[in-house]
């Protein structure tokens, strides 16, 4: 019984650990304040 | 390891961790065993979960192009033939610079995020194409909308070739994470259609492992661009006139699979203008034609770039899974181990308590000599 308790910890842990991971994700930024290009730029 | 110890005459206290005859601390040593075990349990079962879960669940969710990207890419064609618009002959030129940049619209991505309820790129791009004097030959902007995992395109309004409304099939720009060996369908800006991009094989490409693909557009109509280099001449009057633009190109890219990202690409380009009263009795001119390669700088700039990408999505599809299911595998032994030395009996206890315990004398460090 105390086996599947520590086990059932284990899952509960990781599957919390993970669905809070992808659920603050990454931000997702701002807009380029930079143009689209129409002049050759010197270097990348 | 033994060690030397002058003999005192007095007991010696056996050393932590040591078999002992006193019952209470055997219980308790058993006791903590257990716990040990039972934590380390919770530990194995915590990694190996983590592994599919990172692998399955988290990698599609976390491994995605940002929304805000920004990057800008220089070809050329050195040498190409232009058409002169003053004589309408083609003329060969030095070199032609095909400026392409791609700029996310975040705003634009989450308004459509909320009604295709998934994580949406909106892709603003322009490829403008340069003549040796660095005057405007051709310019066509496109609005690209797609997944920001898999690549696949997303259907709203605003997306766009050269102000015409499309519906991309396949992909465009950029390859999905984890790559296949296989064919994938490719949208063609110019032609406004989708054809396969064959997979050619495997090559290595700046010491990067890259997947080559090659597509070939047949000559084709397409239409005129909206912005045309000459004062005075529109898509339309050259239409009038029944003037029509003509194009064939063999497209190859060299692509990165772990990421999805073309590192290199080239272009066979050719474009003509055909018929009308521009080119009676049916005659034609080469509008554009050139080889264009990608320049070394930029080359050079894309795979630094996609090298660390790589490492990060590699993180999250093989180094953390493998790793977490290694850790508990581990860990679980251990727990195991752990468990079992706790419910095996102490030696001691087996033996009548009046006959010398080995056990007691283990601890015992050594007299002197």
């Amino acid at each position: 019984m105390r086996a599947l308790t520590a086990a059932a910890a284990g899952l509960a842990a990781a599957l919390a650990l993970i669905f809070t991971i992808t659920a603050i994700g990454a931000p997702s930024g701002t807009t380029s304040p930079k143009p689209l290009l129409t002049t050759v730029p010197k270097h990348p | 390891m033994r060690r030397n110890v002058p003999t005192t005459g007095t007991t010696p206290t056996p050393p932590a961790g040591t078999h002992t005859t006193d019952p209470a601390r055997r219980t308790a040593a058993r006791g903590m065993r257990r716990w040990a075990s039972l934590v380390l349990l919770a530990l194995a079962v915590f990694f190996t979960a983590l592994s599919p879960l990172m692998r399955w669940y988290a990698f599609p969710r976390l491994a995605k192009i940002p929304p805000s990207q920004y990057q800008d890419t220089v070809l050329e064609a050195k040498p190409a033939t232009l058409i002169d618009y003053g004589t309408m002959k083609a003329k060969q030129v030095p070199k032609v610079t095909i400026v392409q940049t791609l700029k996310g619209d975040v705003a634009a991505s989450d308004r459509i995020e909320q009604t295709a309820g998934r994580d949406v790129v909106v892709w603003d791009a322009l490829s403008y194409v340069a003549g040796p004097d660095g005057k405007m030959v051709s310019e066509i902007p496109e609005r690209y909308i797609f997944d920001a995992h898999s690549q696949e395109p997303v259907h709203a309004t605003g997306e766009m070739v050269d102000g015409d409304p499309v519906r991309r099939e396949g992909i465009e720009y950029k390859w999905p994470f984890l790559t296949e060996k296989r064919d994938y369908t490719y949208f063609d800006a110019q032609t406004r259609t989708s054809a396969p991009i064959h997979y050619k094989g495997t090559r290595t490409f700046r010491g990067l492992e890259v997947y080559y693909f090659e597509q070939t557009i047949p000559w084709t109509k397409v239409p005129l661009p909206k912005k045309m280099p000459v004062k005075g001449i529109t898509p339309e009057s050259v239409e009038k006139m029944g003037t029509t633009r003509w194009y064939t190109t063999k497209r190859m890219f060299w692509v990165e699979p772990v990421t999805g990202a073309p590192v290199n690409g080239q272009e066979i380009h050719k474009e003509e203008l055909r018929g009308g009263d521009l080119l009676p009795g049916g005659g034609k001119v080469t509008a554009f034609a050139g080889h264009v390669k990608m320049r070394d700088d930029y080359a050079d700039s894309i795979v630094a770039m996609v090298t660390s990408q790589r490492t990060l999505v590699l993180l999250l599809t093989s180094y953390l899974p493998w790793g977490f299911l290694v850790l508990g595998a581990a860990l679980l032994a251990l727990s195991l181990h752990l468990e079992a030395r706790s419910r095996r009996p102490a030696a001691s206890a087996r033996r009548p308590s009046s006959a010398p315990s080995p056990a007691s004398d283990e601890g015992v460090v050594s007299g002197g000599p």
